[in-house]
């Protein structure tokens, strides 16, 4: 069945032969993306100040945008005129939106969600109610014109103990995907994605996950993680869906994006992530580093000539000192801009090794020397070790 | 750094030359131009990075002091000239001492010190502790220590203090600069104090001509405390004044002017021989979501001399801000995602806005300079004199519109 044309072609290059890690290439649309990838965050169709030509030079291939922001403004109607948000912000690199269902439920204290979708106060002067359905999801993100977009889910916090209530969601995650493909207008040129549920409930995610691969989607979603449980549990539930899922398909794992997260769910077998972490950040003068961060508000950098980061070959690294940036970090709007570039640079940088140590056959070799990096005394948190031995690192 | 008069006009606006200069010793600037207004030796909202998106050409960076004064113990320390400081060492470097954008708040003073504000309040400059930043900085220009606090409104009490007081910073910085080696190829920008009293111009000219020697242009000071007001300022309020100076100083020597001037007006102060401007008026401009859109040259589609981002007739407009400009905001994004940028308060929004607006005023500089060789700046003034009359008009209609 070559000659169908598919909005996603995955293909897996490399394979660690000790972890699960493998080095995957997705084709989508707008060109091609090398997994395991970091998709930083461009809520609101921008990426915190950088042009699209500089994200280009920095070769990302893919970024994310959120469908409830862009929804409400400039709204589907605009984005529609304007041929798509790739067009509209002057992207021509690939795009994945979420389906707006978890801004809602982390954003609105009023929403409620049933069966139909989720109710909710809307935010314009009027406040009157408002129902997103998978369908309406699914119309905003046909308008928005994502690579990749995520079907409407039932998101329920990991915190929350009430398993009745858990199973509830997973089942109408199953629901809501399939009126989520019904509604889909352009499946020749965007992939709808799964969201596996069932917070940290190994048999809800089995039944989750066994319900979702039934359905002819080209990958999947991780979904209601990070979102405050421990990290003993988070590992367990990574690693017991990888195993849950095809190995043809990519995988997403959704709102992950700290350094050592990454090392460690690409080890279990994840080959996509996100998380607005490192560009936020930027906007408060943390500058991410192989060994941690370090914010440059701080008094200790005011005479300090060396770059953020010696290794980095980012345009901040070549040309600013740590000295300079400390003058201007939360100042001038160009010092947010000279960090993202570097958090960014520093996220592809770490992806780009992840890859290439999988691909040389050197991963378990890279993660051990990250690991002592970071932890120079090797007092590792038990979950990095734990989840590391599941996958057959020992530290 | 040298300066040379090329090319006089019947008006006396006239093409110079700048070349010889330290950072880059082959190439070379013709005049009038526009130096890039930066904070920190940022142009506000854009990185170097961006900057090489808009022009290739060699550009100057104009330094406001008081935007790096927070750096004072960090340059002492540091070896390297101010641009590679602020990360761009390709470029060339001017000190001055206020940043033309802000308001400078007036008063203050202390004998033989000039007061500055910044982000952590008034700081006191003498010519001793002046000098020493500058040695530190090693600036390809910079201007001397000045007095500048007056304006039309000022009393003659002021301007004879400002006279004094300036008099005195120039011949103290000037035996300074004498025997810094730092500073031995830099050029001198000498201020020239005064306010609108003809003969303490003069006055104050004739004191100051003796250093003449040492000093390769000078900057017309103490015509306003800068800030967006000076946009406004009609140009007859200034014309004796200006006049005057240039009248009184050597030809050969650069002639400056600092402020957010309108475009009107730096056509008018050109035709009186000035040389150098800044793009403070870029900001002021960016500031409040205006991009211009004058039409410079015939592809230009003008639709207004100025838009404003805001308005939400752009919210679907999928133009460009100008038809026909090449910059590169032009020519990937529309005026309805720039609104939307502003609307929800992203920092692309202004990013695109200045980048748009100082590639226009570059353009437009290039343009005075071709309508000088040309003999024609005139109809350059008058073309752009008609645009800016006819937005008035407009303005005052939907004014009407509004309150019908």
């Amino acid at each position: 069945m070559n000659n169908i044309k598919s909005p996603l072609i995955f293909e897996i290059i490399g394979k660690c032969e000790t972890s699960k890690a493998r080095v995957g290439r997705m084709t989508l649309p707008h060109g091609p993306v090398d997994t395991p990838v970091f998709m930083p965050v461009g809520t609101q169709g921008t990426l915190k100040g950088m042009l699209p030509e500089q994200l280009k030079a920095m070769n990302l291939q893919i970024m994310l945008a959120n469908t409830y922001h862009l929804g409400t403004r400039p709204g589907p109607k605009v984005l529609k005129k304007a041929g798509g948000l790739h067009k509209f912000m002057n992207w021509d690199g690939n795009l994945l939106t979420d389906s707006g269902g978890f801004q809602m439920v982390s954003l609105l204290k009023l929403a409620e969600i049933t069966e139909e979708g989720v109710k909710f106060q809307s935010l314009n002067e009027h406040k009157n109610e408002v129902m997103l359905t998978p369908e309406h999801s699914i119309e905003i993100q046909n308008a928005i014109g994502a690579d990749i977009i995520m079907q409407l889910d039932d998101v329920v916090s990991t915190t929350v103990p009430d398993k009745a209530r858990i199973e509830e969601s997973v089942h109408r995650t199953t629901r809501w995907l399939d009126r989520c493909l019904q509604a889909h207008q352009n499946p020749d040129i965007q992939s709808i994605f799964p969201i596996v549920q069932g917070t940290l409930f190994e048999d809800l995610r089995r039944i989750s996950a066994s319900e979702h691969i039934k359905r002819d989607v080209n990958g999947f979603a991780i979904g209601g993680l990070s979102g405050g449980e421990s990290k003993d549990d988070f590992w367990k539930i990574v690693n017991l869906c990888t195993d849950l899922l095809p190995k043809n398909k990519p995988v997403y794992l959704m709102g992950v994006g700290f350094a050592v997260d990454l090392v460690i769910c690409s080890a279990l077998g994840v080959d996509m992530f996100d998380c607005v972490f490192p560009t936020r950040t930027a906007r408060f003068g943390c500058a991410l580093l192989m060994n941690g961060q370090i914010n440059l508000r701080k008094k200790q950098y005011a005479l300090d000539f060396n770059p953020i980061d010696s290794d980095c070959t980012c345009s901040t690294c070549k040309n600013y000192t740590r000295a300079y940036l400390h003058g201007i970090v939360t100042e001038l709007p160009v010092a947010c801009h000279l960090l993202t570039e570097h958090n960014l640079a520093f996220q592809l940088r770490l992806m780009k090794t992840i890859r290439e140590n999988i691909l040389n056959g050197t991963f378990k070799e890279f993660v051990k020397k990250f690991m002592e990096d970071l932890y120079p005394k090797k007092d590792y948190p038990s979950w990095i070790t734990d989840s590391l031995i599941a996958v057959n690192i020992t530290l | 750094m040298k300066f040379t008069v090329k090319h006089v006009m019947k008006q006396s606006a006239r093409i110079g030359e700048l070349s010889h200069i330290k950072a880059d010793f082959g190439i070379k600037m013709e005049t009038p131009l526009v130096l890039l207004h930066t904070q920190a030796g940022h142009i506000p909202h854009i990185t170097h990075e961006v900057l090489k998106l808009i022009s290739k050409e060699p550009q100057i960076l104009q330094i406001p002091l008081v935007s790096i004064h927070n750096y004072y113990d960090a340059i002492q320390d540091y070896d390297g000239r101010i641009s590679e400081f602020v990360g761009s060492k390709d470029t060339i470097s001017y000190i001055t001492l206020n940043d033309p954008s802000n308001l400078t708040r007036q008063g203050h003073h202390v004998k033989e010190m000039v007061p500055i504000f910044t982000k952590n309040g008034k700081v006191l400059y003498d010519s001793q502790k002046y000098m020493a930043m500058i040695n530190n900085l090693k600036p390809d220009m910079y201007t001397l220590l000045s007095d500048g606090d007056t304006n039309i409104a000022s009393s003659q009490k002021r301007i004879t203090k400002s006279v004094e007081n300036t008099a005195a910073f120039n011949k103290q910085c000037i035996s300074y600069q004498k025997k810094s080696s730092n500073l031995q190829d830099s050029f001198v920008i000498a201020p020239v104090v005064g306010g609108y009293c003809l003969k303490s111009r003069e006055k104050f000219i004739e004191l100051i001509l003796q250093n003449d020697s040492f000093v390769h242009g000078y900057l017309i000071d103490g015509l306003h405390n800068n800030g967006p007001e000076v946009e406004f300022i009609p140009f007859n309020e200034v014309e004796l004044v200006v006049k005057k100076v240039i009248d009184n100083l050597p030809e050969s020597k650069l002639r400056v002017i600092s402020g957010c001037w309108s475009p009107v007006n730096i056509i008018k102060l050109v035709k009186c021989g000035i040389d150098v401007f800044d793009t403070s008026y870029c900001r002021i401009l960016t500031e409040r979501s205006a991009a211009l859109t004058f039409s410079i040259n015939e592809n230009d589609l003008s639709e207004a001399y100025e838009i404003n981002l805001r308005h939400n007739q752009y919210a679907e407009d999928f133009k460009p801000l100008l038809l026909g400009c090449q910059c590169i905001t032009c020519n990937g994004y529309s005026r309805g995602y720039i609104h939307h940028l502003l609307t929800v308060q992203e920092l692309l929004g202004s990013v695109l806005i200045m980048i748009h607006n100082v590639h226009h005023i570059l353009r437009f500089f290039s343009k005075i300079r071709q309508s000088i060789r040309d003999e024609c700046l005139v109809d350059l003034e008058n073309n752009i004199l008609d645009q800016y009359n006819e937005f008035q008009c407009q303005k005052i209609k939907n004014l009407e519109n509004e309150n019908k």
